[in-house]
């Protein structure tokens, strides 16, 4: 009840276009409902009126025909726009909806993208988003427009003859139930396909991808045996739905031949006992309600019990919108024009989860200018140095500060419009390669994004593309080789100009000699004049940076100039040489 | 056959178009000869369609009968009240009737189309089992599985409702205008010029319909792949601070889904309305026409209900054939989609004279001149060695050099362009697939594990693995401790549901699968590259002797491992450039000595730590 009203709070904007969706609903109610009245009329005063003058009752005939088109006419179009402002509605709830959670999402902290997998993010965009849609137009508002559909029939059938409906009427109840038996049965039915379906999937997905494991292995004699198991249970499931869809429509066919029966047997019985209250002409537009009325009592007794199934979504739509987002911004964020680019840590201690001490009582400087190299083994937690001073993470003891400024006092996104990363796995954006560079951040020109190209070696290979920098790229850049990529986000750096920059330089295989000296060149040009901190692996950029930081579990070493480093530091010389056998880069499938 | 009957109605009831026509007829009957190879077995149910179809339009049509009895009897005062109860007690028996035969015609098309889809998919999967590598690189697991599911059920739904439908509709069509036409012939000429074109036309909005909707599709999956990069590049979107623009994209993009959603919304809108409005159309046109012909005294009341009762009974078999036939074509786009699963051939066959001696094989591995393009590009170039039986192989080598394509060739994943894998001197192409694969125990660097048991994924390749079987494999493969960790021990399921295996652990669980086979040859693919150097330490020690008492060739880049071979290969480039025992190799210079040396280094650092 709780969801169902905060959901109700998305309709309040639209409060003017519901009122009068709702009008045109008891609008269409009242003039299509209308109509068969316009045909009893027909049928007594024209048709069976023998006491009238043939040429008046043709006619009239004529008139009542003009009036019952036009109404009709009238109707229907109304019923039509009700139709279109009613998915409008719904389609505008569900855009605000859908933008909210988007919005949500990349507000979220780092660490939750750690832990929850994209798929699941991407159910609630689409699927549960969907299903909510549904349950707003077609739930909602269907119930609503079924509702007076019903009433509208039901009161026009008590105005002509009250004692035919009540006939009728009384059997509505125990037709509604065998109705509202039969939906709930093919809702099971359907949500037995879904599993099923969804279990089979599972496991042809696995063995269409583990196909050579089940060959090699002999084993697809009962990689087809445990297939029909789960084969023949969704088949199972198919006859379960059959059965009662087979039902569904008869029993409709059925309860309207029995009204129609109902109508014969009283109207006819009154009638041979002379009552006057009964004429052909409420029989024929009789015969007519009971075409209409079996349609929004088919549907009601469907969405009755559909609620649950879109219950479900919509809860796990709010629990994602009201997650917590963990990184909080400062109340009053420090904004200084311009970083000198001083960096600091200051004892700092950071952890993923728990005791894992990542960072152990990290502390060292960087002076404007500069360029810092951090060198360490694997897990040494060097890419996390930079994960703190752009807080994706937040430290739990010590500060990180940007020109004596804890990071922690500025706005996370004026922080980071100031920093400028290079990742060493490039994301490439759908887009073309000038997005791609420029992101469209305002203030970039073209000959901005031509220089951060040129300037990075990444003008060449672009303009060599078949539309140079208007070249769209599909996801993951496809069509660009690794180096190519990797120019291509350097650019992009480049071109935003951050003022405190931070390179991860993993070595990375599979680029050739001339696209690495291309990188390392890019590289060097990207640091001049910039703070720097770069997770150096290349030699190159070890020796130009003006100072190295020596990491080892999560602790500082030594920090130094390469030959201060080289002299003293027995760890460091072995690290170097490490780097100086590493195999040639070499060049994959 | 459904196709074709219904296609033909549609033409032969519009301009006919002969040339089109024959040709679409050619096309669907070519494609029908092998579907209808899944009608065969069904051919009594699809009688039973006929008759139950026949029984039911039949009292359908007769039941407005009794009605235009009843209404002019009391019209004439020519009714009393036995005759009344004669006619409902009538009524009622025919319903009840009718009724029964409504949902067997319903039952028997709907249960049938379910048992054609189940033998298609079991046909495609069994198909499925029986291509080779080749052919799923080529196809993304994505794509076959639409084929599998959706596909293979749009086909069903097209059977199933095309039987049901297109019997039903023709069976109503010919029996109304039959019975119309002689009642008042005036009267059903009007009927049906006024239902052909609502038939057209609501085809029309269908097909509309179906192109926005595919249009709204399209921009759905741009929407979703949107949100997947977004999310996938989450931190390149944090880092440069691009929530604001991803979110005014995103802005722009949940518009166009309104906007493309409220297009398609115009049209389904229409369908309901024009619908009804089409037969109040109708409706009225008939009580004027039939009216007049009353108050002149050439129809009866109950007759101008009768043929009311017609409108109404026709209304949704015509309407359902338009949506048949916009069924009918997807049916068909699919069913090519999952024809071309079955039509494709694999390449790694039996060859027909393949050896069926059962007689043991010498476990000894020969490559001759071999040589392996894939797409116009070799990979492998002019490979020569012998590896006797009983011995060890190491092979190692850069990246992308061919190691993994080369021991592929020996389990005949794929075959060589040129030249010959042979073990115990016979040709593997000879020998029949599954004892080949019988002989052979693999274990994948990125291996594919089954969401089951931790014991069901050891024994995979045993017929009927035992307990003390699967308990030494694990053994052997240093599994044991980590077994003993997991919530249901051997028990223990793997994957989503149940425990999610590190790399080291799954690349142990392949090595434990494939010496559980206890196989003559014994192939790894650089199963130790997750798992620490001491882990390997312990394994290669257990590993040992199972290596020694078989033939085995292992992928490796750690010397550590290497150094157990009893000869190591060096593969760079698709060439053997070096070859020998890991003392003869250190001694020249090369890719092996720069490898010892580099991770002599390492191991320096380690120790220094």
């Amino acid at each position: 009840m709780k969801l169902a009203k905060r959901l109700l709070a998305y309709s309040l904007p639209y409060w003017r276009s519901l009122v009068a969706a709702f009008a045109m609903i008891m609008f269409t109610s009242l003039t299509i409902n209308y109509l068969p009245v316009l045909i009893q009329r027909m049928t007594d005063q024209c048709l069976m009126n023998t006491s009238s003058p043939v040429a008046e009752r043709i006619d009239l005939l004529t008139k009542l025909g003009i009036l019952y088109i036009s109404i009709a006419a009238i109707g229907h179009l109304v019923r039509y726009f009700q139709g279109l402002l009613t998915a409008w509605i719904g389609q505008k709830i569900i855009y605000d909806l859908r933008l909210e959670v988007f919005r949500k999402v990349l507000r979220m902290q780092q660490a939750y993208f750690d832990k929850t997998a994209v798929g699941t993010l991407m159910t609630r965009v689409t699927s549960d988003i969907e299903r909510l849609q549904h349950f707003v137009t077609e739930g909602v508002v269907g119930t609503i427009a079924d509702l007076f559909m019903l009433l509208g029939i039901m009161g026009y059938m008590i105005y002509i003859s009250p004692t035919l409906s009540l006939s009728i009427f009384i059997t509505l109840p125990l037709l509604f139930a065998i109705m509202f038996y039969i939906n709930g049965k093919l809702r099971d039915a359907n949500r037995d396909i879904r599993d099923r379906q969804s279990r089979l999937n599972a496991l042809l997905q696995e063995d269409l991808t583990g196909m050579t494991t089940i060959q090699l292995f002999n084993r697809e004699a009962s990689a087809m045996a445990d297939f029909d198991k789960r084969h023949t249970h969704l088949r199972s499931a198919y006859f379960d739905e059959v059965r009662w869809f087979s039902l569904y429509f008869p029993t409709v066919e059925g309860g309207q031949a029995l009204s129609v029966l109902i109508i014969l047997a009283v109207g006819g019985l009154l009638v041979l006992n002379g009552s006057t209250a009964i004429t052909l002409g409420i029989f024929v537009a009789f015969l007519a309600y009971i075409r209409d009325f079996f349609r929004p009592l088919g549907s009601l007794s469907d969405k009755a019990g559909s609620f649950q199934v879109a219950m479900a979504s919509i809860e796990r739509i709010f629990t994602l919108l009201d997650t917590s987002e963990e990184v909080n911004e400062p109340a009053k964020p420090e904004s200084p024009d311009r970083i000198a680019g001083s960096i600091a840590f200051n004892n700092v201690w950071f952890a993923y989860n728990d005791d894992n001490w990542v960072i152990k009582d990290l502390s060292f400087a960087v002076e404007p200018g500069q360029v810092l190299a951090v060198v360490g083994a694997t897990g040494a937690g060097k890419s996390t140095v930079i994960n703190l001073i752009g807080r994706f993470y937040d430290v739990q003891q010590g500060s990180v500060s940007i020109d004596g400024i804890d990071v922690r006092r500025f706005g996370k996104h004026d922080l980071r419009s100031r920093l400028g990363y290079v990742f060493q796995d490039p994301f490439i954006f759908t887009g073309s390669i000038n997005d791609n560079i420029g992101l469209q951040t305002p203030g970039i020109s073209q000959a901005d994004m031509v220089h951060a190209a040129k300037t990075v070696n990444a003008h060449e290979f672009i303009d060599a593309m078949p539309e140079g920098y208007d070249t769209v790229m599909n996801e993951r850049g496809e069509g660009l080789s690794l180096g190519q990529k990797q120019l291509l986000v350097m650019a992009r750096t480049l071109a935003q100009n951050p003022e405190l920059l931070f390179v991860l330089d993993e070595a990375t295989a599979s680029v050739d000699t001339a696209t690495e000296i291309l990188i390392q060149d890019a590289l060097e040009k990207l640091m001049t004049n910039r703070t720097s901190i770069v997770i150096a692996h290349r030699l190159s950029t070890i020796r130009h940076a003006d100072r190295i930081l020596v990491m080892r579990h999560g602790e500082l070493v030594d920090q130094g100039t390469h030959d201060e480093l080289m002299e003293h530091d027995g760890y460091y010389r072995q690290l170097y040489e490490l780097l100086l056998h590493s195999p040639e880069e070499e060049e994959s499938l | 056959m459904v196709t074709r009957s219904c296609k033909a109605d549609l033409y032969s009831g519009g301009q006919a178009l002969p040339l089109r026509d024959r040709n679409r007829r050619t096309i669907i009957s070519k494609e029908e000869i092998r579907l209808g190879r899944y009608f065969m077995p069904h051919r009594a149910e699809i009688i039973a369609t006929v008759v139950c179809v026949l029984i039911s339009v039949c009292i359908n049509l007769y039941l407005p009968f009794i009605m235009r009895q009843v209404i002019d009897g009391l019209t004439d005062n020519a009714l009393d009240r036995s005759a009344l109860i004669h006619h409902l007690g009538t009524y009622l028996l025919l319903v009840v009737i009718s009724v029964l035969f409504s949902r067997l015609l319903r039952k028997i098309p709907l249960k049938l189309s379910h048992k054609i889809e189940y033998a298609l998919r079991t046909d495609v999967f069994d198909h499925l089992t029986k291509l080779d590598q080749e052919y799923y690189r080529g196809e993304r697991t994505g794509d076959l599985m639409t084929r599998m599911s959706s596909d293979i059920n749009i086909v069903r739904d097209s059977i199933g409702q095309g039987l049901l439908q297109g019997i039903r509709t023709i069976a109503v069509l010919v029996f109304a205008s039959i019975v119309m036409a002689l009642t008042d012939p005036g009267i059903a000429l009007l009927v049906f010029s006024l239902y052909l074109p609502m038939v057209v036309i609501f085809f029309l909005i269908l097909r509309v319909m179906r192109r926005q909707q595919k249009d709204l599709q399209e921009h759905v999956s741009e929407v979703s792949n949107f949100c997947q990069e977004s999310f996938a590049g989450i931190r390149c979107i944090k880092g440069f601070a691009l929530e604001r623009r991803r979110n005014t994209q995103f802005e722009g993009l949940n518009s166009g889904l309104v906007k493309k959603n409220m297009v398609l919304q115009m049209s389904r809108q229409s369908l309901w309305p024009f619908m009804a409005f089409w037969f109040s159309f109708g409706m009225i046109l008939i009580l004027n026409l039939g009216g007049r012909k009353i108050i002149s005294g050439e129809l009866t009341l109950g007759m101008l209900t009768q043929f009311i009762q017609y409108l109404l009974y026709m209304q949704w078999p015509l309407l359902a054939l338009s949506w048949t036939m916009s069924m009918m074509q997807r049916g068909k786009v699919s069913w090519v989609r999952v024809k071309e699963i079955l039509e494709s051939e694999p390449h790694i066959r039996e060859s027909g004279t393949a050896n069926t001696e059962t007689g043991k094989l010498d476990a000894s591995i020969q490559f001759r001149n071999l040589e392996l393009a894939i797409k116009g590009r070799t990979f492998l170039h002019d490979i020569n060695f012998e590896i006797p039986a009983g011995t060890t192989l190491g092979i190692t080598g850069p990246t992308g050099s061919g190691k993994t394509l080369l021991v592929s060739l020996v389990a005949r994943l794929m075959d060589p362009t040129h030249g010959t894998v042979s073990v115990g001197n016979k040709d593997i192409r000879t020998l029949p697939l599954t004892k080949l694969r019988g002989m052979i125990g693999f274990a994948a660097q990125e291996p594919v594990l089954f969401s089951r048991t931790l014991e069901h994924n050891i024994g995979f390749g045993v017929v009927k693995p035992d307990k003390n079987l699967i308990g030494w494999a694990a053994e052997i493969a240093h599994l044991r401790n980590d077994v003993e960790n997991f919530p249901d021990q051997f028990q223990t399921i793997l994957g989503e549901r149940g425990v999610t295996l590190s790399g080291g652990q799954r690349q142990r669980t392949a090595i434990s699968r494939a010496i559980a086979r206890r196989p003559d040859i014994l192939i790894l693919d650089d199963v130790l590259s997750a798992v620490d150097t001491q882990t390997e330490a312990a394994i290669m020690a257990k590993l040992q002797p199972v290596m020694a008492e078989r033939t085995a060739l292992f992928v490796s880049h750690r010397i550590s491992t290497l150094r157990y071979a009893d000869e190591i290969i060096v593969i760079e480039n698709g060439r053997i450039t070096q070859r020998g025992t890991h003392a003869e190799l250190i001694r020249h210079p090369g890719y092996y000595s720069e490898l010892n040396t580099l991770q002599q280094l390492e191991e320096k650092l380690e120790e220094g730590a």
